[in-house]
């Protein structure tokens, strides 16, 4: 699939979030993402614990400033400091659903309130009869029970807790959602349903996702382009099923090398690839972007480019000769 | 025929269930309410409820008492009347009289009510401006960086210089000692509530808020003060009963309530001297003085560990 035409709704220009650390010290926790998510498609956004995923995305909901580069929304400038009518439309339009459903609803306040925060805010509702029947409305469409409303969140199961989160994300209508990590703390058993709502949501309402996440089967499930990221660099981009069959970088190699599939002779057979950054061309040129196949972007010198170049031609050489 | 009969049995006992997508979702336990679990949480001990009734009591006693014996530390009606003077407690002298010859049963109430009301304002106002400024305090770091200046400064200021050089300046009264008593307490408390605000304002929840657009007056309304419920009234249990012996201690010290008024701390002062010959004159006040302080405090520690949610299981 080309993306040529597509329109695109978010747009991150060569963007470095850092950290001080102390005096004079600087963590760079994201360097030089440089990316385009296209209008009502799933981007995933995955690599290890520290890698920096989750600041791109509070980068994005502006809790992290950005301290280069650039953030569009619709073509509008989002980052650093922006008027508060532009603010208020951000807030409404990009909405963020929480790693930790535990820690991310106020345990003091009633799910009444902690999903008609939004609407309060931005004062989204006629009257307290319409404001009632938003939030009933948007309770049923996470499949929760208007009686739920006068509960505490303590009350609630992790499922049916970072559903009320969803609740409180979609009740404000946006057209792009951060998700971060938002099945990686719950039970197994119920990470297929929160998956499941939060396709149906997708697809009901046009919905573009940022899934940030770790776990690359539920990537390759939901995902619709995958971007690999590692110590803060964004290392390859390409749609997903691509990233799964030619994988090129080798950290993304060295990362599916670890996805555990559900049969025991192949686990048997497994082979952990180690990822080692000192064998990559060490001439010091400057790594940036290359776009090896239509869509399918790689972080390398020309070095590497003209290698990896030579591998993917072999990789779809032998996928033509198994299909022949 | 037995086969037969089992089979029956089946279809009788067991009938296909319909399935209810919405019935996983009932929560089958009764409903939460904090404030009424507070409650029923504080009546659950006994000691508790006892030494409540007790600060009711006397508090009750110290504020109504006095507008009946109508006692006045100017007037001294038996003060030629040697008989009346010194008399040890008894039947018609509950707690007997003083060197005046007035009723120490009247004084010590009249002075309690005195305490109690100087207090519980300073307590009021010292809370009202320090959670006030406290909460602003922690979220903004601008105005961190220059309110910890003024606390550093303010907080170095020796309490009982500045006691004395505004009762000077301002003349005793209990205006003056409202003042004297919230002029800089409001900074330990701002203080305090900062370093905790400091402590959940970071939390996911909060950020949550951020991102649905919440302003940081609803922020802290809503997400921050619910939390500190418990830690507010810890403070205020400990500084009502701290402010009540503050009053006497500075009375005491001839800082503070002029002598038109009754004072506990004035009154303990005067029967020190008597203290050898009389020791009833020097131990009622003081017992009323530690059973009030003790009593508050305990109610108010009390209170403050019912007001946490996690004693609520």
């Amino acid at each position: 699939m080309s993306n040529e035409g597509r329109e695109v709704i978010l747009s991150i220009k060569h963007v470095d979030v850092t950290f001080e650390t102390g005096h004079k010290k600087k963590l760079v926790a994201v360097k030089d993402a440089n990316f385009d998510v296209y209008k009502g498609e799933t981007f995933a956004l995955v690599g290890e614990s520290g890698s920096g995923k989750t600041t791109l995305g509070r980068a994005i909901m502006r809790i992290n400033p950005c301290s280069a580069g650039e953030i569009l929304f619709e073509g509008k400038r989002i980052s650093g400091k922006i008027s508060r009518e532009e603010d208020r439309n951000v807030v409404r339009n990009i909405q963020m659903i929480f790693q930790d459903p535990a820690a991310s609803l106020n345990e003091r306040a009633t799910i009444d309130y902690c999903v008609s925060e939004g609407l309060y805010n931005f004062h989204l509702y006629k009257d307290e009869a319409d404001r009632v029947a938003k939030v009933d409305k948007a309770l049923e469409d996470v499949g929760l029970l208007p009686e739920h409303k006068s509960r505490y969140p303590h009350e609630f199961s992790g499922g049916q807790r970072q559903r009320v989160g969803i609740a409180r994300a979609m009740i404000m209508n946006p057209k792009f959602i951060v998700a971060d990590e938002p099945i990686s703390a719950l039970d197994v058993s119920i990470r297929a349903q929160v998956l499941n709502l939060m396709n149906k949501l997708k697809n009901e309402r046009d919905l573009t996702y940022l899934f940030i996440a770790h776990d690359l089967s539920v990537v390759r499930f939901i995902a619709d382009r995958i971007a690999v990221i590692h110590h803060g660099e964004i290392v390859e981009i390409a749609e997903s099923e691509t990233l799964f069959e030619y994988p090129i970088h080798p950290y993304t190699i060295s990362l599916l090398s670890t996805v555990p599939m559900p049969d025991p002779l192949v686990e048997k057979n497994r082979k952990h690839i180690v990822y080692d950054p000192s064998k990559l061309d060490q001439s010091g040129e400057p790594r940036e972007m290359r776009e090896l196949r239509p869509g399918h972007f790689v972080h390398c010198t020309s070095q590497e480019f003209a290698q990896y170049e030579e591998k993917i031609s072999q990789m779809e050489r032998e996928q033509a000769e198994r299909e022949s | 025929m037995m086969e037969e009969k089992i089979v029956n049995n089946e279809k009788e006992l067991f009938g296909f269930a319909s399935f209810d997508k919405y019935e996983s979702e009932h929560i089958a336990a009764p409903k939460y309410s904090y404030w009424k679990s507070v409650w029923r949480t504080f009546f659950r001990n006994k000691f508790t409820v006892a030494v409540a009734i007790l600060m009711l009591v006397l508090v009750l006693f110290a504020l109504i008492q006095p507008s009946f014996s109508g006692y006045d530390p100017l007037v001294a009606p038996n003060v030629n009347k040697e008989e009346m003077r010194f008399v040890k407690p008894c039947a018609e002298h509950i707690f007997g009289t003083d060197n005046v010859g007035n009723e120490v049963f009247d004084v010590v109430w009249a002075g309690a009510k005195n305490s109690i009301i100087i207090s519980f304002v300073c307590t009021f106002i010292n809370m009202i401006i320090g959670i006030a400024v406290g909460a602003i305090w922690g979220f903004s770091k601008k105005m961190d960086k220059w309110m910890i200046e003024v606390y550093n400064v303010v907080s170095n200021i020796p309490f009982l210089l500045l006691a004395m050089i505004l009762s000077y300046v301002m003349g005793a009264g209990m205006g003056t000692l409202i003042f004297v008593m919230c002029v800089t307490d409001w900074i330990f408390v701002a203080y305090f509530i900062r370093t905790q605000v400091m402590i959940i304002r970071d939390r996911e929840y909060n950020l949550a808020s951020k991102c649905l657009g919440t302003n940081t007056w609803t922020m802290i309304k809503n997400n921050i003060l619910p939390y500190l419920i418990s830690v507010i009234m810890t403070y205020a249990a400990r500084m009502i009963p701290s402010l009540i012996s503050y009053e006497v201690f500075l009375s005491y010290m001839g800082l503070g309530l002029g002598v038109t008024k009754a004072s506990l701390g004035r009154m303990i002062s005067i029967y020190t001297s008597y203290m050898n010959g009389y020791p009833h004159l020097f131990w009622i006040p003081v017992t009323v003085l530690a059973l009030l302080s003790v009593s508050l405090y305990i109610v108010g520690q009390r209170l403050a560990d019912a007001a946490d949610p996690r004693t609520h299981m």
